[in-house]
C-alpha cells in the first residue's frame, strides 16, 4: 500500500511537471466543472431556446459535442456579455423572459473552456422544441409569400412585406408568435398592422414579394400594443381582457431587418396569431416619447435627445420599448413620482440597433397621476464609433431608414377606467402628432422638393388645428407639382380653414381649370362662396358638385342647405333625403332637415330630425342645444320633450365649460320647460353674466329671466 | 506509467525542435474532402493564400463574397486561394455541400489536424494566412476591419490587410503588419 501510493505520488509530480496550464484547471477534481453537472443546465435555461437545431440561433448548444466544440467561444462571448444577448440593466428578475446569466455562471464557462469534459453521471435530458409552437396551436398561421430571396452581400437589409389577416368577423387577438423561417439572415422583425390598403398597394407595386423602403404611415400598432419579434423573445400572450381588436380586411405588416449570411438566402418567415374568446374589455395606451428634430453634426460623440411627459391620470406601465438606430449609445428612461422619488425605467449602457426588445416587466409599475415620464439618448457620430454606418460621419438627421436616426421610447400603459384612457390618449395622440410633423419637417430639410412628405406634413398640421403651416406645405407641394388638381384643392382647403377665403377661392379653380368635373373641389369651393356671402355662385358650384358625383353625400347636404337658405324647401328637402340614402346616420344631414322643417312650422318633425343629429354627434354642441330649444320652447306642445331638453342641454353646457351665455340661455330655457323655475333663474343669471359682450343677447335673456322669476317657461313664437 | 509520462515530456520537447529547425517547404499534407491527399503550401504560385473556415460560423458565411472577390481579383497574377476547413471533426462530406453553396469555386481542404491552422497561427475563422513563393508564412490574421467586435460590425471596412497583404508579396515587400488578430468562430483542435 505505501509503495503503491508513493508511486502515485510520484506520477503526479511528474505529470503536474509536463502538463501545459490548460490542462493543470482539470487536475483540481474537487473544482471540476463539467458539461452535466454545471454547464447544461444553465445552456438548457439560457442558451438552448434559439440555439437549437431549427431554432433562431445560428448553430446548437444542446449536447456536450455541440457546447465542448465551442467551450473557449462561450467563455469569449459571455465574458463580454455578448451572449445571451441582454441589453438592460436592472435585476435579472425585472423584465420577463431574461435570459441573463450570473457572474458565477460566467465563471462557470470560463472555467469550464479550460478543460471542456463531459463529466459522469446521465447527462440532463434537453429542452424540446417540437417544430410547432411555444406558444401552442395558433388560432391564425399567416405564412409570408416566397419568391423572396436575400443577395449573400452587402450590409443589412430591411424589407416590408404586408400580407392579409384573413378573419371572417372581428377577433381579439392575445399574441402572435414569429418564426423567421430562415434563422441565418432574418434578425428582427418590426410588426405592425394595416387597416388601409396603403402597405398592401406599396407591396403590390413591386414585382417581387415585399418591398423595399418606408412602413406607410397607415400601418400601426394595434391599439395600445407592441408587435416585434427578436431572436429568443416570444412575447406571453396577454389576458384576454387586454387583447387588441382585429377586423375583416387588415393586413398584417411585417418589416424585416436581415444580415446577408454570404450566399443568396431564401426568406419566408410563418407568423401565428392567438386569439381571445370573448371581445376585449380594457385596451392599454401606447405613449411615445423623443425628439424627430435629430440633427447630429459629423464627428460629435455625445449628441443628446431628450423629451418628458407629466401623465394627466392614474396609469400602470406594463412594457416599454426604446428605438433608435446605429448611433446610440446610452439609452435611459426614468419615471420622476409626485412625491420627489424617482426610478430607471430602462437603462441600455451599450446600445445594439439588431437588438429592438420590448421590455415587459414582472411587476406592473404604478405611475401616479402627476408622474413625469422621461427620455435621454446619447449619440456617438464620431469616427471611433464602428457602428456608425457612414465613414468618416456625416451630419445626420431624423428619419426612418437606417442611416438617419431616430430615438424613441415607447411606453404600454393601462388606465384603470374609459374615461383616464380617453384623458391620456387625446393627449397623448395630440403629442405624438405634433413630434410626428417635426420629423416630417426634418426629413423636408434634406429633401426639400419631396412634395408627399409636403402633402403628409400638411395633413398633420390640420389635424394639429395649425392651418397656417398646413398651407406653407400645400403651397410647396402644389408649386412642385402644378399640373395636379390634387395639390391645388389641398391648398384650397387649407386657406379655407386659415381664413383666407378669397386665396382659397382662386386655388379652388385652379384645381377646378385642370379638372373641371372635380366634385370635392367644387363642394369645397362652393362652401368657402358661402362663408364669402356669393351665395348664387355658392349655389352653381354645388349644383355642379352633385352632377360631378351623384354619389358624394356632403355635396347633396351642402347644397341642400344652400337651397334651404334661400326658402326653396323643397328641392332642399329633396337633396337631404338624397344626402341620407347616401350615408344613413349623416348627422350635419339630419341637422339641416330638422332646420327645414322649422322653416315649414311642422316642429314635431323638426324636434324628431334634430335629436337624431344629437344622439348620432353626442360632442355636437350645436346640434345638443338646438335640439334642446325646440323640445322646450316648440309652440306645438306636440314637440315639446322637457325630459329630453334638460339632459341635451346639460351636456352641451358641460361641453362648453359652462361659458358660453347662448349655451346657457337654452339651458335654462330647458329648467323652466320641466318646471325647474329656480334652476332656471340661476342659469339665466350666469348667463347673463357671460352675455356682456352681445347686449341684443343680454336683452333676451333678460327677458326670458323675468318670465322664469313670475314661474313661467318660455315659447318660441318665430 | 512513469515511463511513459517521461516519454511524453520528451516528445513534446522534440517536437518543438523539429518544428523550429523545419524547412519551410517540407509537405503539409492534408485530404480534400474526397480523401485525396492534397498539399496546398507546395503550389509554385508567388503566393497562396489559406483561408480558415467552418461550416457552422455566421462570420467566416458572410466572408465567403469578399474571399470569392479577392480570389479572383488575383487568379490572373498567379495566387492560388485555399478553402481550409479547420474545425477537429468537420465532416468532409458536410465541408463539401458548405464550400458548394457558398460557390467557392475554390479548392478544398480538410485540416483535421490543424496541420495547416498550425502552419499558419490560425486562432480563427475566418482567418486568412499569406505565404510567399518560397512558402514562408508572410501575413496572418483578419481579412480586413469589418468586424471589431462580436456583434459590432462597420458597415463598411475601412482597412483591407489581407489585399494589402497580398500586393506587398507579389511586389517582393514585407508586408507592414505581418499579423493581426481576426474577429470569429475559435478553431477547434481538440477532439471533446
Amino acid at each position: 500500500m505505501i509503495a503503491r501510493s508513493l508511486a502515485r505520488w510520484l506520477l503526479a509530480l511528474v505529470v503536474g511537471a509536463a502538463l501545459t496550464p490548460a490542462d493543470a484547471g482539470a487536475q483540481g477534481a474537487a473544482s471540476a466543472v463539467t458539461f452535466n453537472q454545471h454547464l447544461a443546465p444553465v445552456l438548457h435555461r439560457a442558451c438552448a431556446q434559439c440555439h437549437h437545431a431549427g431554432g433562431a440561433g445560428p448553430f446548437s448548444l444542446v449536447t456536450f459535442a455541440d457546447a465542448a466544440k465551442r467551450a473557449k467561444q462561450l467563455a469569449t462571448v459571455t465574458t463580454s456579455g455578448f451572449m445571451p444577448p441582454w441589453q438592460a440593466d436592472g435585476h435579472p428578475t425585472e423584465f420577463v423572459a431574461q435570459p441573463r446569466l450570473t457572474p458565477d455562471e460566467v465563471a462557470l464557462f470560463r472555467r469550464w473552456a479550460e478543460s471542456p469534459v463531459e463529466g459522469t453521471g446521465v447527462a440532463p435530458v434537453p429542452p424540446r422544441w417540437p417544430d410547432g409552437w411555444y406558444l401552442g396551436t395558433p388560432d391564425l398561421v399567416v405564412t409570408l409569400p416566397a419568391g423572396f430571396t436575400l443577395p449573400g452581400e452587402n450590409s443589412d437589409a430591411f424589407r416590408i412585406f404586408a400580407v392579409p389577416l384573413k378573419v371572417p368577423g372581428t377577433r381579439y387577438v392575445r399574441g402572435i408568435e414569429f418564426h423567421p423561417g430562415n434563422a441565418r439572415v432574418v434578425h428582427h422583425a418590426n410588426i405592425r398592422i394595416d387597416r388601409t390598403s396603403g402597405s398592401r398597394r406599396l407591396d403590390d407595386a413591386d414585382p417581387l414579394p415585399g418591398y423595399d423602403g418606408l412602413m406607410a404611415r397607415s400601418a400601426e400598432y394595434p391599439d395600445g400594443h407592441f408587435l416585434g419579434w427578436t431572436p429568443g423573445q416570444i412575447a406571453p400572450l396577454v389576458d384576454p381582457d387586454l387583447a387588441w381588436r382585429l377586423d375583416p380586411g387588415t393586413d398584417l405588416v411585417v418589416q424585416l431587418h436581415m444580415q446577408p449570411s454570404g450566399k443568396p438566402e431564401p426568406v419566408q418567415p410563418v407568423i401565428g396569431l392567438y386569439f381571445a374568446d370573448t371581445p376585449a374589455t380594457r385596451t392599454p395606451s401606447i405613449l411615445r416619447l423623443g425628439s424627430q428634430g435629430i440633427d447630429i453634426p459629423p464627428g460629435d460623440g455625445a449628441y443628446v435627445v431628450q423629451d418628458r411627459y407629466t401623465l394627466p391620470v392614474d396609469a400602470t406601465l406594463l412594457a416599454v420599448q426604446p428605438h433608435a438606430h446605429y448611433r446610440a449609445k446610452d439609452v435611459v428612461g426614468t419615471a420622476q413620482f409626485p412625491d420627489g422619488t424617482s426610478r430607471t425605467l430602462i437603462h441600455i449602457g451599450s446600445w445594439d440597433f439588431r437588438w429592438q426588445h420590448v421590455y415587459r416587466y414582472t411587476q406592473p409599475i404604478r405611475l401616479p397621476k402627476g408622474t413625469t415620464l422621461s427620455m435621454r439618448y446619447v449619440y456617438d457620430n464620431s469616427p471611433g464609433n464602428p457602428r456608425n454606418p457612414q465613414t468618416p460621419p456625416v451630419r445626420v438627421r431624423w428619419g426612418q431608414r437606417s442611416f438617419d436616426e431616430m430615438g424613441d421610447l415607447w411606453f404600454q400603459l393601462a388606465t384603470a377606467s374609459d374615461a383616464d384612457r380617453a384623458a391620456l390618449t387625446g393627449e397623448v395622440q395630440r403629442k405624438m402628432t405634433a413630434e410626428d410633423l417635426i420629423g416630417l419637417e426634418t426629413m423636408l430639410l434634406s429633401t426639400p422638393d419631396d412634395s408627399e412628405l409636403h402633402d403628409d406634413a400638411g395633413v398633420l398640421a390640420l389635424l394639429l388645428g395649425r392651418p397656417a403651416a398646413a398651407v406653407g406645405h400645400f403651397r410647396a407641394s402644389a408649386t412642385r407639382r402644378p399640373g395636379d388638381a390634387a395639390a391645388h384643392y389641398n391648398l384650397g382647403t387649407a386657406l379655407t380653414q386659415a381664413g383666407l377665403f378669397d386665396d382659397a377661392v382662386a386655388a379652388y379653380e385652379q384645381a377646378l381649370k385642370l379638372r373641371p368635373r372635380y366634385a370635392r373641389a367644387l363642394s369645397n369651393l362652393a362652401d368657402t362662396l358661402v362663408v364669402l356671402g356669393r351665395t348664387d355662385e355658392a349655389l352653381a358650384r354645388y349644383e355642379a358638385a352633385v352632377r360631378a358625383d351623384p354619389l358624394m353625400p356632403e355635396a347633396h347636404n351642402n347644397l341642400g342647405a344652400a337651397l334651404w337658405r334661400r326658402g326653396d324647401l323643397l328641392r332642399a328637402e329633396r337633396e337631404l333625403n338624397e344626402a341620407l340614402r347616401l350615408r344613413p346616420g349623416y348627422a350635419e344631414a339630419y341637422f339641416n332637415r330638422g332646420h327645414t322643417a322649422v322653416k315649414d312650422g311642422r316642429l314635431v318633425d323638426a324636434a324628431g330630425h334634430f335629436r337624431l343629429a344629437a344622439s348620432l354627434k353626442p360632442d355636437w354642441v350645436a346640434a345638443l342645444t338646438t335640439a334642446a330649444w325646440v323640445f322646450a320652447s316648440a309652440d306645438d306642445a306636440e314637440a315639446r320633450s322637457p325630459g329630453e331638453a334638460v339632459p341635451l342641454a346639460e351636456r352641451a353646457a358641460l361641453l362648453t365649460g359652462r361659458g358660453d351665455a347662448r349655451t346657457l340661455d337654452v339651458l335654462a330655457v330647458a329648467y323652466a320647460s320641466a318646471g325647474r323655475y329656480d334652476d332656471a333663474v340661476s342659469t339665466a343669471r350666469e348667463a347673463q353674466a357671460k352675455a356682456a359682450a352681445d347686449p341684443a343677447l343680454a336683452r333676451e335673456i333678460a327677458r326670458r329671466l323675468a318670465l322664469f322669476e313670475r314661474r313661467q317657461a318660455f315659447i318660441d313664437r318665430q | 506509467m512513469l515511463g511513459r509520462s517521461s516519454s511524453r515530456v520528451v516528445l513534446f520537447a522534440s517536437l518543438w525542435l523539429l518544428a523550429v529547425a523545419m524547412p519551410s517547404r517540407v509537405a503539409a499534407q492534408v485530404t480534400d474532402p474526397a480523401g485525396r491527399t492534397v498539399s496546398p503550401l507546395t503550389a509554385s504560385a508567388p503566393a497562396t493564400v489559406l483561408v480558415f473556415t467552418a461550416v457552422d460560423c455566421p462570420i467566416s458565411d458572410r466572408y465567403a463574397p469578399e474571399v470569392k472577390r479577392l480570389a479572383a481579383r488575383y487568379a490572373a497574377r498567379g495566387v492560388r486561394f485555399w478553402i481550409v476547413y479547420a474545425n477537429r471533426g468537420e465532416r468532409a462530406e458536410a465541408a463539401r455541400a458548405h464550400a458548394e453553396s457558398f460557390g467557392y469555386g475554390l479548392p478544398v481542404a480538410m485540416d483535421a489536424s490543424a496541420t495547416l491552422a498550425d502552419r499558419a497561427h490560425a486562432e480563427v475563422t475566418p482567418e486568412a494566412a499569406v505565404f510567399d513563393a518560397q512558402g514562408r508564412l508572410a501575413y496572418h490574421g483578419r481579412i480586413d476591419d469589418r468586424y471589431v467586435d462580436f456583434g459590432v460590425d462597420r458597415a463598411t471596412p475601412t482597412t483591407h490587410e489581407l489585399d494589402d497583404a497580398l500586393t506587398a508579396v507579389l511586389a517582393g515587400r514585407a508586408v507592414t503588419t505581418p499579423a493581426v488578430p481576426a474577429v470569429g468562430c475559435a478553431i477547434v483542435r481538440q477532439t471533446p
